[in-house]
């Protein structure tokens, strides 16, 4: 963890009670990712799945599946040796565990394509993507070749989520 | 191939006894059994499991043992990695079976948990009636 890492930790159905979804985007909120999945373990999901912010934003995920844990992990070789697809620049993340109704934060101050995963799903496809500002350099590459079958199609395209904001899950 | 693997199971545990070693027929068991909670981060009641425990040498295939909210046992559940199944070298023989007398067997896929990370096939062997898996269903 380092201090410039917004990270935040809350439990209880109370806090939830006010974060519905979706919300409106002034500027001073986060915005949120849910961590869902059917009710037998069977499809696991971030939704949105693919996000457009500007630099600064802090993004928040929180865990609405009642039967599983999730976390919200970067791509980046501190996370469990997994290929960079962040800016080199940016600071990685990982939420560790988050139980039903835990959330995570964290804030992206740098430009650019953030790739990251559910530790326990990444086999399963439960990947997501945030591009912050208007990056030049796209994520994938050399990196891509890592990453299970299921995980590399999950990923919206960097030109979908800048044509359209927000990529919810299908 | 999964469901021809299950039925295996079913019958298998059909024809072998539970083991007189342990007492498990209320949570918590006794033997080598740990709460899945306290082993991984998992929520310690799953909606449509229940109560979890496993020997931890037994992972990650199991047997688990699932309890409802009042320590009855209702089911032993089997986690197979998808990998395993579809290699032709791999086999998983004479798991244990230690619920005893089997209504019915569920099988159906799972995308992963901490614990078992990798997509797997859950293989419930209910030890009660179907009406009554209500005992885990969530609240």
């Amino acid at each position: 963890m380092r201090p410039s890492r917004r990270h935040v930790l809350q439990i209880g159905g109370g806090v939830l009670a006010g974060l519905v979804w979706p919300r409106p985007a002034f500027a001073a909120e986060p915005v949120e990712i849910l961590m869902g999945g059917k009710a037998d373990g069977s499809h696991v999901w971030f939704d949105p799945v693919g996000l457009h912010v500007e630099p600064g934003r802090t993004i928040r995920w929180i865990n609405l599946d009642p039967g599983n844990s999730h976390t919200a992990t970067a791509y980046h070789p501190k996370n469990f040796e997994r290929p960079l697809r962040i800016p080199e620049r940016a600071e990685p993340w990982n939420s560790d565990y988050l139980l039903p109704d835990e959330s995570f934060s964290v804030t992206l101050p740098v430009e650019g394509v953030y790739d990251f995963f559910c530790v326990p799903h990444e086999h399963a496809g439960m990947v997501g993507r945030i591009i912050v500002g208007r990056p030049n350099a796209p994520s994938g590459g050399p990196a891509a070749q890592a990453l299970p079958d299921l995980a590399l199609r999950a990923f919206p395209s960097i030109d979908e989520i800048m044509q359209r904001g927000i990529i919810r899950r299908t | 191939m999964i469901f021809r693997f299950a039925a295996a199971i079913g019958i298998l545990t059909l024809a072998v006894p539970a083991f007189a070693a342990d007492q498990v027929e209320k949570a918590p068991p006794t033997g080598a059994y740990k709460k899945v909670s306290e082993l991984v981060k998992l929520p310690d009641f799953l909606p449509g499991l229940g109560q979890l425990y496993v020997d931890p040498k037994a992972l990650p295939a199991g047997p688990f043992l699932a309890y409802d909210r009042e320590g009855r046992l209702v089911s032993t559940v089997y986690m197979l990695p998808i990998d395993d199944l579809a290699n032709k070298d791999k086999r998983f023989d004479d798991l244990a079976a230690p619920g005893g007398k089997v209504d019915h067997v569920d099988v159906y896929f799972n995308a992963g948990h901490p614990g078992v990370e990798k997509p797997h096939a859950h293989v419930v062997l209910w030890h009660v009636p179907k009406a009554d898996e209500t005992r885990v269903a969530a609240k």
